[in-house]
């Protein structure tokens, strides 16, 4: 695979393709065939940009596909249309994400021109995945992802939305928009708590909204808890719950190695993850702020 | 008389005193001391009966107001004499603690040998609870493991639902069910791996889901088309229903 060779011969067929757009849109090419000339042009656009994925040059690629893309639109072919944006998007995903955004952007308004919502909201999960992770812009990727929500939501892929729904929360809790988060993992427990498939799930969200809870008050917690509890029965048998009790009990008596100690005990069985962890520091510099307030 | 009680208390005394000592040593001599040890104790233990008759005696001769005290001093010594009696039994028959040392070739080592071995129960103790503790642990890492696929295979239930919705919808009520077209027997396969899917035992058919494929195929259709509902529909609880009814019409 001579790689090199190909990207030549990829920027040869760019160029040619250029041209044939080119002469098409001149009034002569409109006379003598045009519109299969564009065509053919369409799909030697696609052909360089396979070329320059072979010989990864991503931004190229992209390139090409974005071409493509525009002369799809400009025949009405939308479906096609947005089919190379999406290369597009994927091309520039490993190369320049802010374009790779605009190009899945484009896509996304045609299928949801098309009605096509639950490939659209696939691509708004493409979307946020790429803010969160190479743009660590966490506004626009909740924002997506609740975009993705609601799309899900609408086709009835309750699953789905659940996902995207968490994503969310788990942000906004960080960001410090604690209700939005409650609401959120409350709802999600609830939905999955009947679910024979979901219910195992179901206590893990309910320990994560007691946390949000706990760190905006310790008195909602208590009421929280007790609310889930009964709602849930299986949740009270859990060892999160068990760990909340001692958390509640360590708060109220502002006894921090107490905390600490429960908090370790937990660990020990099973790793606490990042969020949680970042949670629980939060509460812990609740009791301790508390303490400095009394010196 | 009471003189004379008194002075056989005394000689009861030593003689006991005596006798304990010499029941101590035996068990630690051999041989011929020991045989004369033996003896001697029984001697004495003769003349400390015979004293006991005696006193026996003279209690009863003492008038019966003041015969209570001495009567109960009778007593504690008769249980004296049979302590010692039955001490002396054992003695004989017992081993003394150098015997067996010189048997088993330790000295101070038999406290230590226990001491050993205390610390090697605690251990074997120590070492159960670490290996329950991680047991434990994977137990809970399974659940979370078993968490995260049933959550993939509902989002996956709901996609494979969707798509067959929308190409295979279900025919009119006025088609009759016996009647094997093509759509059927594409649906029917379908049904069969979402019906698989809504069971409970979801996680052991995973592989027959992966095998969706809408060509012709034969597969036995469980009695009917509306029993198929109804079956799935009764199954199928909270989640979103796969059919319609056969009042609504055509969807999608």
């Amino acid at each position: 695979m001579d790689n090199s060779g190909k990207e030549k011969e990829a920027i040869q067929l760019m160029a040619d393709a250029d041209k044939k757009v080119k002469t098409s849109g001149s009034f002569l090419g409109g006379m003598f065939g045009g519109p299969h000339k564009v065509e053919e042009a369409c799909e030697m656009y696609c052909r360089a940009a396979n070329m320059f994925k072979m010989a990864k040059n991503w931004n190229a690629a992209g390139n090409a596909f974005c071409q493509a893309a525009r002369i799809h639109m400009q025949l009405q072919n939308k479906h096609d249309s947005a089919t190379s944006f999406i290369d597009a998007g994927n091309a520039f995903k490993k190369s320049d994400p802010n374009e790779a955004i605009k190009c899945l952007n484009a896509a996304v308004d045609i299928y949801t021109d098309m009605g096509r919502f639950t490939i659209a909201a696939k691509h708004h999960i493409t979307i946020a995945e790429i803010y969160e992770s190479e743009l660590v812009d966490i506004e626009k990727a909740i924002a997506h992802y609740e975009q993705a929500a609601d799309y899900y939501k609408g086709e009835e892929s309750n699953s789905s939305a659940n996902k995207c729904l968490l994503k969310v929360g788990a942000y906004a809790a960080q960001l410090e928009q604690y209700a939005k988060a409650i609401e959120i993992y409350e709802q999600v427990g609830s939905s999955t708590m009947d679910n024979p498939l979901l219910k195992y799930s179901a206590k893990e969200y309910f320990f994560k909204a007691s946390l949000c809870h706990f760190i905006v008050d310790e008195l909602n917690a208590k009421l929280a808890v007790e609310k889930y509890e009964e709602m849930f029965p299986a949740f009270s048998d859990s060892r999160e719950c068990k760990l909340l009790k001692k958390l509640l009990d360590a708060h109220e008596e502002q006894n921090c190695e107490a905390f600490t100690e429960a908090i370790k005990e937990f660990d020990s069985i099973s790793r606490l993850d990042q969020w949680q962890t970042t949670m629980l520091l939060r509460i812990k510099k609740t009791i301790q702020g508390d303490e400095g307030d009394l010196k | 008389m009471s003189s004379d009680f008194e002075a056989y208390e005394q000689d009861f005394g030593t003689l006991t005193a005596e006798i304990t000592n010499k029941i101590g040593r035996i068990p630690k001599l051999g041989g011929k001391e020991k045989t004369q040890l033996v003896l001697n104790v029984d001697k004495q233990l003769e003349e400390v009966r015979e004293l006991m008759e005696q006193m026996d005696l003279e209690v009863r001769e003492i008038p019966i107001q003041s015969r209570g005290m001495y009567q109960s001093r009778l007593k504690s010594y008769k249980g004296e004499m049979e302590k010692l009696e039955k001490d002396f039994k054992r003695s004989r028959i017992a081993y003394s603690d150098d015997v067996r040392n010189e048997l088993l070739g330790e000295d101070a080592g038999s406290s230590e040998s226990q001491r050993a071995h205390l610390l090697d129960n605690t251990e074997k103790l120590e070492r159960s609870s670490r290996r329950l503790e991680a047991g434990y642990q994977i137990a809970v890492e399974t659940e979370q493991v078993g968490q995260e696929i049933l959550a993939n295979l509902h989002s996956d239930r709901e996609k494979i639902q969707r798509s067959r919705d929308r190409n295979h919808p279900e025919p009119s009520p006025g088609l009759r069910p016996r009647r094997h077209h093509p759509p059927h027997h594409h649906s029917g396969h379908l049904f069969q791996c979402a019906r698989a899917l809504i069971s409970p035992n979801a996680l052991t058919h995973t592989h027959s889901v992966s095998h969706t494929h809408t060509h012709k195929t034969r597969t036995r259709m469980i009695n009917s088309d509306k029993s198929v509902c109804s079956g799935v529909i009764r199954t199928n609880g909270a989640h979103e229903s796969l059919f319609l009814g056969p009042d609504r019409g055509l969807s999608l």
